[in-house]
């Protein structure tokens, strides 16, 4: 009887060890594949070690998981949710005052200011646009977004499986290139291309390495895709090339982190891990290592414009919708519309 | 006067062994049951729940369009899934039970259960990788000789779901049959056999309806979870191979309708059941015209 007290006593120290070391780690809620340490060398510096991380594969997951009481100290949605998270009550405003870089930070940044301050800080951005296999296609053509409508390109078709990225498009090639003065006429103009678009759609892509693959095999010829996917491929000898300079324009991107109200840990630890994602070191590593953009403006523009242009992310002449915070009411319309498009309806 | 009734220790026994169980069961069956079917009254707009009762989530989830044909699309591909898989599962069963001999048994069980060792999205992959424009079936055709472009309709569609999912629940399959016909009492074979009766016809007349409760055991297994399967639509089904499950899911997260999403969910378990019904009730008609049951 001793001994089975002494093995149960042994395992549930050895259970609680974990809970009690980690008491004040920083928790990390984000997408998987940012764990990178190349992101956070200031931090591992300081700490001796990565925060802890909780993963997710898409926003409204970890909307869900906040909502339904999950504790994380800091999240990282993407620049449309977070008037949705913020409506919700689950995030709080930054103290910019402890962010040693703020004024480096991305214009960007001032679209996310509320009444009581700034909820999100852009960290990691980057560009959609139309891409395509430079042997298989007509070059002639890829100068407009409309060759997503082309028949030719039947069943060859990719574009993102979300309504934000897949309207970017409709919008850009319906002429809209600010959705957040789009009117609901715009709306239906641009959910009629979708639907015309839809036709030629093999499948939505859901992440970066599902579109690689499928351009890779030559299955999928014409795609809207992210400035990772030509910067990739490239780098493996496939033959992508993407054309942000199509007449109709392109699309950005934009996500950073928000300070997650109720976090278990104290708010320093979210500071230093914030503080060092603002490192120009952080910068030039999103930009070569993953093809990305980054939130800190100034060493974006230290690093030159050869090195954006090369992974797509210099300056262009052409229109470009970002996808900023737009009326929510449109917003759940586009939802909504888009999983009826892509059910064939 | 109170009169004291004897307690009677069997009624508590069996009320102390009941207990837990009924408690799990409610606990974690019935209670989100009810909030399901309470939700599907209420109304969610943006955030925020209205729960005034409302019949719009069940008459939307019914006579919608879009709904009815991904409600009809999953029923359609569950039973050919589940139609697929009987087929393939009862001759592996009937080749574990009467032909092997007695000491493989265990050992062509185990086999059956291999697939289990890989995870399920690595399954799925792996059709992906077999299935695709380039993939092994594509590339040995072209290689052969037999096509001159790699066909297109193998993956991405339905077709692919059918397979992947089909493949996926054969064990499952297998598993009761075989244990059905190990129940059988042998010697029904050997009396008809002693009477005259051909192979076959012992089969159709004895083998075929006493393995039967197997078979609607196999396909209660594969046909209720199938119809609800979600992740095999969501990477080998393309455009026109999504299932109701994945519009169940957007509308509890992108769609920020909860209520629809629980109207939607009842009601796909509201087909599943009369379904499963019918299957059960066509088994006893069978059962008592073969005078089995």
């Amino acid at each position: 009887m001793r001994m089975k007290l002494r093995i149960l006593a042994t395992v549930c120290a050895a259970a609680m060890a974990p809970t009690l070391s980690s008491a004040n780690e920083l928790i990390v809620q984000d997408w998987s594949g940012y764990e990178d340490p190349g992101f956070i060398g200031a931090y591992i510096a300081a700490h001796g070690g990565p925060p802890k991380y909780s993963f997710f594969g898409e926003e409204e997951e970890a909307f869900q998981k906040l909502r339904s009481g999950f504790k994380v100290d800091v999240s990282h949605p993407c620049a449309q949710s977070v008037s949705k998270w913020r409506e919700a009550g689950l995030i709080e405003p930054l103290d910019i005052s402890r962010i040693a870089r703020w004024d480096d930070v991305d214009v960007i940044k001032e679209k996310f200011k509320y009444d009581d301050g700034y909820y999100f800080l852009p960290t990691d951005w980057g560009s959609t646009a139309l891409t395509y296999r430079t042997d298989l296609v007509d070059l002639d053509k890829m100068n407009s977004l409309q060759v997503f409508l082309d028949p030719e390109f039947e069943g060859r078709v990719s574009m993102q499986d979300s309504s934000d990225g897949a309207y970017a498009l409709a919008y850009l090639a319906t002429g809209v290139s600010d959705w957040s003065k789009a009117t609901q006429e715009d709306f239906e103009k641009a959910t009629a291309w979708l639907r015309k678009a839809h036709k030629n759609v093999l499948t939505y892509w859901t992440d970066g390495a599902q579109l690689n693959q499928l351009m890779t095999s030559g299955e999928v010829t014409v795609a809207w895709a992210w400035n990772e996917t030509p910067t990739a491929l490239k780098a493996e000898g496939i033959p992508v090339a993407s054309n942000r300079d199509a007449v109709e324009g392109s699309s950005t991107w934009f996500c950073g982190y928000s300070n997650v109200v109720d976090g278990p840990n104290s708010e320093d630890l979210m500071y230093d891990f914030l503080n060092a994602w603002m490192e120009p070191e952080s910068a030039a590593y999103i930009v070569s290592a993953w093809g990305y953009g980054h939130g800190n403006q100034t060493a974006m523009t230290a690093l030159g414009k050869g090195a954006l242009n090369n992974i797509g992310l210099g300056p262009v002449s052409t229109p470009v919708l970002a996808q900023l915070p737009m009326d929510t009411k449109l917003r759940e319309q586009m939802i909504a519309e888009f999983e009826k498009i892509k059910a064939g309806f | 006067m109170l009169i004291k009734k004897p307690i009677d220790q069997d009624a508590i026994r069996g009320l102390s062994q009941i207990s837990l169980p009924f408690l799990f069961a409610m606990v974690l069956l019935a209670a989100p049951m009810v909030l399901l079917l309470a939700m599907s009254f209420w109304t969610q707009d943006f955030l925020t729940l209205d729960k005034s009762f409302t019949l719009n989530n069940i008459r939307e989830a019914w006579f919608e369009p879009i709904y009815q044909v991904l409600m009809m699309r999953s029923l359609k591909i569950s039973l050919i899934v589940t139609f697929v898989t009987i087929l393939l599962a009862y001759p592996a069963a009937y080749y574990m039970s009467f032909v092997a001999p007695n000491r493989r048994k265990p050992l062509l069980v185990f086999l059956i259960t291999i697939p289990f060792w890989t995870s399920y999205l690595m399954r799925i992959f792996l059709w992906k990788v077999i299935l695709g424009y380039n993939g092994v079936i594509n590339s040995t055709l072209i290689e052969l000789g037999f096509i001159e472009k790699p066909l297109e309709f193998i993956l991405y569609n339905q077709f692919a779901v059918v397979l992947t999912l089909s493949h996926a629940w054969l064990p499952f399959a297998v598993l009761p049959i075989f244990v059905a016909m190990e129940r059988m009492n042998r010697s029904y074979l050997e009396a008809a056999q002693d009477l005259g009766d051909s192979a076959f016809q012992s089969f159709i007349r004895i083998t075929l309806p006493l393995t039967m409760p197997g078979v609607v055991a196999a396909t209660l297994i594969v046909f209720v979870p199938t119809i609800g399967d979600y992740v095999t639509p969501k990477l080998v089904g393309g455009p026109d191979g999504l299932m109701i499950a994945n519009m169940i899911e957007m509308q509890f997260k992108k769609a920020n309708n909860a209520p629809l999403g629980a109207a939607l969910a009842l009601s796909a378990m509201f087909l599943v059941a009369t379904v499963a019904l019918i299957f059960v009730w066509l088994n006893r008609r069978y059962l008592k015209s073969e005078g089995a049951a």
